[in-house]
Parts: structure tokens; C-alpha cells; sequence
């Protein structure tokens, strides 16, 4: 294997990074324009920005209510 | 064929305005690409961890790239079909408690059309998000590791594809069955560990088992391997599943047809 | 008058309970018919049964001049009791969904919503989510979309029991001029519903149905002679009338009483007075009220729905 340089691998993973934080400021939206949700939104905020991709997906899978 | 296409379309449009189509292959992507991130950086993390005598040093066997893709799949088995399955698991019986199933089938609409354009939606947007994911896996495999030829990893992705097509038709189809959510879930997940299970500890070779997918996607990357399994013994299993997939939608459109709504 | 739709000997059976019981009836092309009955007389069941949602136990279905094979439901256009929609979709989009699936093509769909949404007054809601939409705008977006396909028959349940009295008003006019345009079923538990619009009414009770026949008709063969009794409120005489009508002489049936007064339906008017009179004169009643009628159908519904 090669060894790869630092910045090699900065560029490499930024990407994977900036992708996690979009679908984190996605779930964000979609909470703050919601207007009916399972459970508090500030829970779901916490949830959201500490749950890192589960957070997010449980989220999306669980926290809405179909009006 | 136009009803088909018009339920279709509004299955899609369902998942565009639910966002489903922004966070199922973000997540995929997501869970692709950490595992050969997490396995490159797995010296340093264990270093860093402490707990280590002074100048210990640590040596793993560097993996090789299929392996690597190999436990990609691993993740995609738990995870992927976790949220495969729960994304899924209202599909039928929300439908069908909301009374939206009763008012679209009085309209002259076929409730094999209303279950198969439903399950073509769901299928397609699992499929596209787990060939990104897949891709995902592949790419940074290739970047921190080294490359895979994309004959075997195309073949694996076909298999693990199907074997994920098969668990979203069960979820949908439980969907159908049961009124819970959660136990619809269950029950296809359930199915899909026991069947896997059944595939690898029985002592015998299980061609009509859906279960052994994922190893045959698993080992299908591995070059040395190919000889253990001859294509006519996949191609049974491929064809088992589409067949109990087949099934699947059948008992599904009867329950819809048998009880389209609750009320 | 050509006849619509036909049922014959139709029943459902729900494990144990027959919901419907062997009712056959025929709905003629251009009448406005009248389900009614007490609630759990198995209105709904029969309705869902004729917009296929439920499978008859037996029984036939027939529409007049189908073709073989042909789907009932091209046919029909249905309000369910509380219609649902996509709460995502808005209520223009639902509108010509519907079409479509009805096999409108894109352009008449489309043209068809505008002109419906116009028609039941939710025009400007139009482009809104049906998400949003109030229980009263949800009753008029289901009303268009049950005539989005300009159905044959058109079948109502309960299509005004949830609303307000203003929205009951709004609604009950659609339902009036929707009558001239095509053959309307609808059910309700009020009478009075029924016969404001009606030409034909079909009384259900306890699976069966009772009574059938034009409003007119009805009418005419069911005038009885009625005595309108009211007493004043003091305790003696409440009482009498409280035990006395537990007791009525043969050819007298109470349909309706409240505190101090009741409706008796007499066989033979004569005999009835004479009895009623004497009874009043011996137990000393103060009466405040006797009035010698015709029975309406409110007696007859209430005769029919209450009878042992």
C-alpha cells in the first residue's frame, strides 16, 4: 500500500464529510418547516446535530407526523 | 400501462416531496464510503485509543481490497437493510388506515397495478441508492487501498441487490399484512436473519435460499473463490428469489384486494 | 323510467353478524336516492359493497347496459363517509390524479379540476396542500373528485353528517343541483336530509331493508290517521301518560313522545278517539292539546325503525 499524504487524504474524505453535513442541514429544514412533529423539536435538533447520520435518518424515518 | 405509470409517478413525486430521495442514498453513501475510511485509519485509531504499552508496536495485516468491499456489503446487510426495511414498513397499511387506499380503489384502478407501482418506486430508489453507495465503497476502496476489477464488483452488487430487492418486497409486503409499523418491520427482517442464518450454519448447500445472497455477493469478489461456486447453482438463486418476490406481490395484492381499507 | 343499477338478494356476513341481510332493490336512471336508516342499519356496508370495496357474501350487482367484463367502478363516483387524500398533494393535483386514473387524458383532467374546484366553491385553495385544508374544504375537494370522471351514479355516505350547519346548507345545494345532472345515492340516519331531496327512499334497519319506494308513494299509502296528544306538566298527569302509554288499547301505536306529549297512530280514527276520550275523562287528565292529522313520514321512518 502506498502511504498517502496528509493533504491526499483530507481531500479524499471532505467530500464524505460535506455530504454527512448536507443531509444534516437537509434534516434541519425539513424539522424547522414542519408543523407537526413526534416529540419536541428542540429534541429532534439535538438529535439531528448529535446523532450525526442516525440522528438524521431517525429523523427522517420517525420524527414527522403525516398531517 | 398509462394507470401504471401515473400511480408511478406519484409514488415518486411521494418520495421527492418526503424528501426520501434526498436522505435514503445519502445515507447509503455515507455508509459505503466509511468502512474503507474506518479500515484505512484503523492503526491510528487504535494507537490513539491509548491503553497501549510504550512503545508497542502495532501491526495489522493490511486487508485486501475485496475484503475491504467485502465488509462494505457486511454494512450494507445490517444497516442498509434495517433502513431498507423501515422505510418501508408502512407502505401498504398506511394506505390502507388513512383511507386513502378506499379512495383511489373505487376508481377503476387494478390492485395489482396499485401494489406494483408502489413496490417498482420502492425498489427503484433502494436500488439507485445502494449502487451510489456501492460506487462509494468501490472509489475510496480504489484511493486508500487498491483497485478491484469491476467485473466481480458488478457481479456482487447485482447479488446484493437482489437480495435487497428481496427484503424491501417482504417489508412491503407485511406492510400489507399487518397493521403495525413496527412488528411489519420486524417480520421482514426477521425473515431475512433466519433465512441468512439457515443459509450458513445448515451443513448442507441451500441453492433455494435467498439467505446465501449476500455471501455469494460477498464471494463473488474474491477471485479464489469462484471455482467453490458454479454460476448454475447462483443463477438458482437468483431465480428462487425473483420467484418468491413474485409471490410476495401476489399475497400482497390479495390482502389489498380482500380488505382495501380499515374503516 | 329505465332502471340503473340492480341489486339482488345481496348480503355480507362479518364472521358471525349479517350486516346485510338479502336486500335487492333497483335504483332508477336520473332518481336521487335515499339510504336511510339508524346508525349500524348497514348503510355503509351496502354502499361499499356497490363501489366494490367490500366483496359481497352473495349476491348480485348490476348495472344496466354494462358491457360484459366492463369495471362497475368506471361507472361510479364515490364520497366516502370521511374522504382522505394526500396531505402532501395539493388539492388540484389530487383532482387530476383522479382523472388520470379515471382515464381522463392529461389535458381533460386538468381542465375537468379547474372546473370542479370552481364548482364546489375551493377554487382558491386550489394550489394550497390539502394538508391544510379544513374539514369542510376536505368534504368539497371529495365531492369533486367523486365527479371528476362525470360517473353515472353517484354515491354519497353520510356526505353531510360531519359538517356544520352552515357547510350541511352549502353542500345539501350542490347535492340538489347535482341531482339534475346524474342518477345520486346517498345515505344518511336524518331524515329530514332525505326528504329535501329525494324522489325514492330506501329504509334499512338492522341489515334489512324495511321499506322502499318513491317519497310520493310512500305518502300517499302510508296517511294514517294520527292523534296528536299534549297534557299539561303537572305530576298526576304526567304519570298517567307516562304508564298509559305503555298500555295502549290495541290499534294505537306511539311513535314519538316527550315530556307531556305523543304522537299515537291510530288503525281506525273513530274507535281511537272514542278510546283515547274515555281514558282522558276517567283518569282525569288535564289536557292541553288534541289534534286529529295525517301521519308524516317522520311517524312512518320512526314507526318502521322502531318496530319490535
Amino acid at each position: 500500500m502506498d502511504v498517502l499524504s496528509n493533504t491526499k487524504v483530507i481531500s479524499l474524505i471532505a467530500p464524505l464529510f460535506l455530504i454527512q453535513l448536507l443531509l444534516i442541514v437537509i434534516a434541519l429544514i425539513v424539522l424547522f418547516k414542519a408543523e407537526r412533529t413526534r416529540g419536541p423539536k428542540w429534541l429532534w435538533v439535538i438529535i439531528i446535530l448529535f446523532g450525526n447520520l442516525l440522528g438524521s435518518i431517525a429523523f427522517f424515518l420517525f420524527g414527522r407526523r403525516s398531517v | 400501462m398509462t394507470k401504471w405509470l401515473i400511480l408511478f409517478r406519484k409514488e415518486w413525486l411521494e418520495m421527492i416531496r418526503s424528501y426520501k430521495i434526498v436522505w435514503l442514498p445519502i445515507s447509503f453513501i455515507v455508509l459505503g464510503a466509511s468502512q474503507p475510511i474506518a479500515t484505512y485509519f484503523m492503526p491510528d485509531i487504535l494507537s490513539s485509543a491509548g491503553n497501549m504499552p510504550e512503545g508497542a508496536i502495532i501491526s495489522l495485516p493490511t486487508p485486501k481490497p475485496f475484503e475491504v468491499l467485502a465488509s462494505s456489503l457486511q454494512q450494507f446487510g445490517v444497516i442498509g437493510l434495517l433502513l431498507i426495511a423501515l422505510s418501508n414498513m408502512s407502505a401498504l397499511s398506511l394506505e390502507r388506515s388513512s383511507g386513502t387506499a378506499a379512495m383511489i380503489l373505487v376508481k377503476p384502478v387494478s390492485f395489482v397495478s396499485f401494489v406494483t407501482a408502489k413496490w417498482a418506486a420502492i425498489l427503484s430508489l433502494s436500488m439507485v441508492s445502494f449502487l451510489f453507495g456501492y460506487s462509494a465503497a468501490w472509489y475510496y476502496t480504489i484511493a486508500l487501498f487498491d483497485s478491484v476489477r469491476w467485473l466481480e464488483v458488478l457481479l456482487s452488487a447485482m447479488l446484493f441487490a437482489l437480495w435487497l430487492g428481496f427484503v424491501g418486497t417482504l417489508a412491503l409486503m407485511f406492510s400489507s399484512l399487518i397493521r403495525s409499523a413496527a412488528a411489519a418491520a420486524f417480520s421482514a427482517l426477521a425473515t431475512a436473519a433466519l433465512l441468512s442464518i439457515v443459509s450458513s450454519t445448515l451443513p448442507f448447500k441451500q441453492v433455494w435460499n435467498p439467505g446465501r445472497l449476500p455471501t455469494l455477493a460477498a464471494g463473488s469478489l474474491d477471485t479464489a473463490q469462484h471455482i467453490n461456486n458454479s454460476s448454475l447453482s447462483v443463477w438458482l438463486t437468483a431465480i428462487v428469489t425473483a420467484v418468491a418476490i413474485a409471490i410476495a406481490l401476489v399475497i400482497a395484492t390479495g390482502s389489498m384486494r380482500s380488505r382495501p381499507s380499515d374503516v | 323510467m329505465s332502471v340503473l343499477l340492480s341489486v339482488e338478494q345481496l348480503t355480507k356476513r362479518f364472521d358471525e353478524e349479517l350486516a346485510v341481510d338479502n336486500i335487492g332493490f333497483e335504483i332508477g336512471e336520473g332518481r336521487c336516492v335515499a339510504l336511510l336508516g339508524p346508525n349500524g342499519a348497514g348503510k355503509t356496508t351496502t354502499i361499499r359493497m356497490l363501489t366494490g370495496l367490500l366483496q359481497p357474501t352473495s349476491g348480485t350487482i348490476q348495472f344496466s347496459g354494462m358491457k360484459q367484463g366492463q369495471d362497475r367502478r368506471e361507472w361510479i363516483g364515490y364520497l366516502p363517509q370521511t374522504p382522505a387524500f394526500y396531505g402532501w398533494m395539493t388539492g388540484r393535483e389530487f383532482l387530476v390524479y383522479a382523472g388520470r386514473l379515471c382515464g381522463l387524458s392529461a389535458k381533460e383532467a386538468a381542465s375537468r379540476s379547474n372546473e370542479l374546484l370552481e364548482r364546489v366553491g375551493i377554487a382558491s385553495a386550489g394550489k394550497r396542500k390539502i394538508g391544510g385544508y379544513s374539514g369542510g374544504m376536505k368534504q368539497r375537494l371529495g365531492l369533486a373528485q367523486a365527479l371528476i370522471h362525470r360517473p353515472r351514479l353517484l354515491v354519497l355516505d353520510e356526505p353531510v353528517s360531519a359538517l356544520d350547519p352552515i357547510g350541511r346548507r352549502e353542500v345539501m345545494a350542490m347535492i340538489g343541483e347535482l341531482k339534475n345532472e346524474t342518477t345520486v345515492l346517498f345515505s344518511t340516519h336524518v331524515l329530514h336530509d332525505a326528504e329535501e331531496l329525494c324522489d325514492d327512499i330506501l329504509i334499512m334497519r338492522r341489515g334489512q331493508l324495511s321499506l322502499a319506494g318513491s317519497l310520493a308513494t310512500l305518502r300517499e299509502e302510508n296517511r294514517e290517521p294520527v292523534l296528536s296528544l299534549e297534557i299539561e306538566e303537572d305530576d298526576h298527569s304526567r304519570q298517567w301518560l307516562a304508564g298509559w302509554i305503555n298500555k295502549l288499547p290495541n290499534g294505537i301505536l306511539a311513535t314519538s313522545e316527550t315530556r307531556g306529549s305523543v304522537r299515537l297512530i291510530a288503525q281506525d280514527l273513530e274507535t281511537a278517539r272514542r278510546a283515547v276520550l274515555k281514558e282522558l275523562t276517567k283518569s282525569e287528565v288535564s289536557l292541553s292539546k288534541l289534534e286529529i292529522g295525517h301521519s308524516t313520514l317522520e311517524d312512518l321512518f320512526l314507526k318502521v325503525v322502531t318496530a319490535p
